[in-house]
């Protein structure tokens, strides 16, 4: 058997076995997750247009990623809805600045690993650059927005009676309790995949200005600061879609209540 | 640091940042006396006309040809007017377009006497690199406040000791590099903890399940690499290496999953103390079991993460391979696997910190009251 399938048991056995039914389904996101992803490739390479590709499967995957995991209906439609609306503004962030800083493709650094293949495809990398930037921050985006909608559900929950106004306060209180653990996982996740391109610069020793405009570095460091502005605005956005579902319930509530 | 506490001390460091980032952006783009190597500025763009090419695979592009003239703005050619020109394609995989008021950095030819000419070398781009910086920075204590400032911190100082390690990585030759990082991961996980939570039992317990989740998933994974022989795994495809890549990509696992699991240590352990505060009654066997609750709610978002992250970056380069008539296999193994295999991996370590996180939290919290 092949690394990936041994290892890819071992993680579904432990899942099972720590969560239960619900490790198996978190289990089987992942794989799906996996599939929609390669099609996304796959689609782009058919010539479908990169950003209409991504926006479908990035909604696609957030909807698999938050109603596959458990969590009561309310937490997971508002999580749901306000991943989504991160998703939409996060697009129109991402596409200028990458037209702006124009690290589409590969760089001089890739020469080696390009060999052999022609570069000339007619695709738009300007497109698949921001495509890929998308997709990167998807998980972070579900995994942020889930905790912060859990977290208000539970304290309406426990105070059915807050104000709507008194519930964006502790939206906030919830997102600053995680944006700091949040952000170690995005800096390490990134990092752990970057460290062979830094290892290289500093082994060929690139200057100090050479690495800043490097396209490259600049390309993988602005994966970040998306992943970091994504998980800060989901925290303000699934507090207010929060509140506009609370308020709406509650209208219907005293309606019901009326007749 | 109290200062940033009140809701003044907030505003006036909010404002500030804003000035001195705008500052720095607006600085960025007129910084060109700070590099060496010549910089251009267009300042008119003659376009020639495109030229249809098909490769092996009947990929159709196109190829366009400009000239670009611009001033040089800084070193010892400073001032001179120079025409460079410039071929870009449709797709711009490996070539850039440029416009008026484009910076680029040139190779200027200097043939003693005669008129200087000049060849493109790359775009500048730290611009938009700190307006980018600036942005999180901004909007994190808009939003966040004094956590987002924290957060930052915690950020930044990562980053200068992921900056000394990769010296000293080079200083040996990378033949220590599964040591430097491993023990980089306690530096970083002990300071990061001590920023979030402070230093205090709970941070212990964390810190003890973060080194211990990471740790587990690194032996299970050489363990089944020794199984399995590394079948399917293939070293070559990885990026940018230049050391040997075996332990650099257990090196760049290690480090990927820290994070993750930290992240969720912190929360249910977090959470467990929380409960014992409002209901200390619990025995530790009913704290073990909301421990594991809680994590197996939150282990599925964290391994997508991870996933997203380590797999996303192969986007490009798989659809290249798809383009120049590679199957769907080949494909996946030589550019997803080396990502999925870490993905695996971290998931496996995020998935073993949840009963470590539970046991832990569960036997060792109240061991203050004993001793008091």
């Amino acid at each position: 058997m092949s690394t990936i399938t041994v290892l890819g048991l071992v993680l579904l056995v432990l899942m099972v076995l720590v969560g239960g039914k619900a490790g198996a389904q978190s289990f089987l996101a992942l794989i799906l997750n996996f599939g929609l992803l390669y099609l996304a490739i796959v689609l782009v390479a058919f010539h479908f247009s990169p950003l209409i590709v991504t926006l479908v499967v990035g909604m696609l995957v957030l909807a698999l990623t938050i109603f596959m995991s458990s969590g009561d209906d309310l937490s997971s439609t508002v999580a749901f809805i306000a991943s989504a609306v991160v998703l939409v503004v996060l697009v129109l962030l991402i596409v200028p600045v990458e037209n702006w800083a124009l690290v589409q493709g590969f760089g001089p650094e890739d020469s080696e690993d390009l060999e052999g293949l022609s570069v000339l495809v007619g695709i738009k990398f300007v497109q698949v650059t921001t495509a890929t930037a998308i997709l990167s921050t998807l998980g972070a985006i579900a995994e942020a927005a889930m905790a912060i909608s859990a977290g208000l559900s539970e304290i309406l929950e426990q105070h059915p009676q807050v104000s709507t106004k008194a519930l964006l306060g502790d939206g906030i209180a919830v997102g600053k309790q995680i944006i700091g653990t949040t952000f170690n996982t995005l800096f390490f996740g990134f990092f752990g995949g970057f460290l062979a391109l830094f290892i290289w610069f500093t082994g060929v020793h690139y200057s100090f200005g050479e690495i800043l405009n490097d396209k490259i570095f600049v390309s993988e460091i602005l994966m970040i600061l998306f992943a970091m502005v994504s998980v800060i605005l989901t925290v303000p956005i699934t507090t207010w879609v929060m509140t506009r579902a609370v308020a709406g319930q509650r209208k219907r509530a005293d309606k019901q209540g009326d007749n | 640091m109290q200062v940033l506490k009140t809701k003044r001390g907030l505003l006036w460091a909010w404002l500030i940042a804003m000035v001195v980032g705008g500052i720095l952006v607006w600085g960025t783009a007129h910084d060109a006396a700070l590099y060496r190597d010549p910089i251009m500025q267009v300042t008119s763009v003659k376009t020639g006309k495109a030229t249809k090419e098909t490769d092996d695979f009947h990929n159709v592009d196109s190829q366009t040809k400009q000239v670009l003239s611009g001033k040089i703005l800084n070193g010892k050619y400073q001032g001179h007017q120079l025409t460079v020109s410039n071929v870009y394609s449709y797709s711009r995989a490996m070539d850039q377009k440029y416009h008026v008021g484009s910076q680029l950095f040139v190779v200027v030819h200097d043939r003693n006497g005669q008129q200087l000419t000049a060849t493109a070398k790359d775009s500048k781009r730290d611009t938009t690199l700190v307006f980018m910086v600036w942005l999180v920075v901004a909007l994190l204590l808009l939003i966040m406040q004094f956590s987002g400032f924290m957060a930052f911190l915690s950020v930044a100082a990562n980053g200068v000791l992921f900056f000394l390690a990769i010296v000293l990585n080079g200083s040996t030759q990378g033949a220590q590099v599964l040591w430097i990082f491993g023990s980089l991961a306690v530096v970083f996980a002990a300071l990061t903890l001590w920023l979030v939570i402070g230093a205090n039992r709970q941070m212990v317990i964390t810190l003890a399940t973060t080194l211990g989740g990471t740790a587990f998933s690194i032996i299970v994974a050489l363990l089944v690499f020794h199984v399995t022989h590394e079948r399917g795994m293939y070293y070559e495809s990885m990026q940018y290496v230049t050391q040997l890549p075996r332990p650099l990509f257990l090196a760049e696992t290690l480090l990927g999953s820290l994070g993750a699991v930290m992240d969720e240590s912190t929360d249910i352990i977090s959470s467990l103390f929380a409960l014992k505060r409002e209901r200390p009654e619990l025995s530790a066997n009913q704290v073990f079991k909301s421990g594991r609750q809680i994590g197996s709610t939150i282990m599925g978002p964290l391994i997508n993460v991870l996933f997203f992250i380590f797999v996303a970056d192969t986007f490009p380069m798989a659809m290249l391979y798809l383009k120049n008539g590679n199957s769907w296999g080949y494909t996946f193994s030589m550019n997803m696997s080396m990502g999925v295999v870490q993905s695996l991996i971290s998931g496996i370590g995020i998935v073993l910190a949840v009963p470590l996180a539970s046991f832990l939290a569960s036997r060792f919290m109240d061991k203050k009251k004993v001793t008091a």
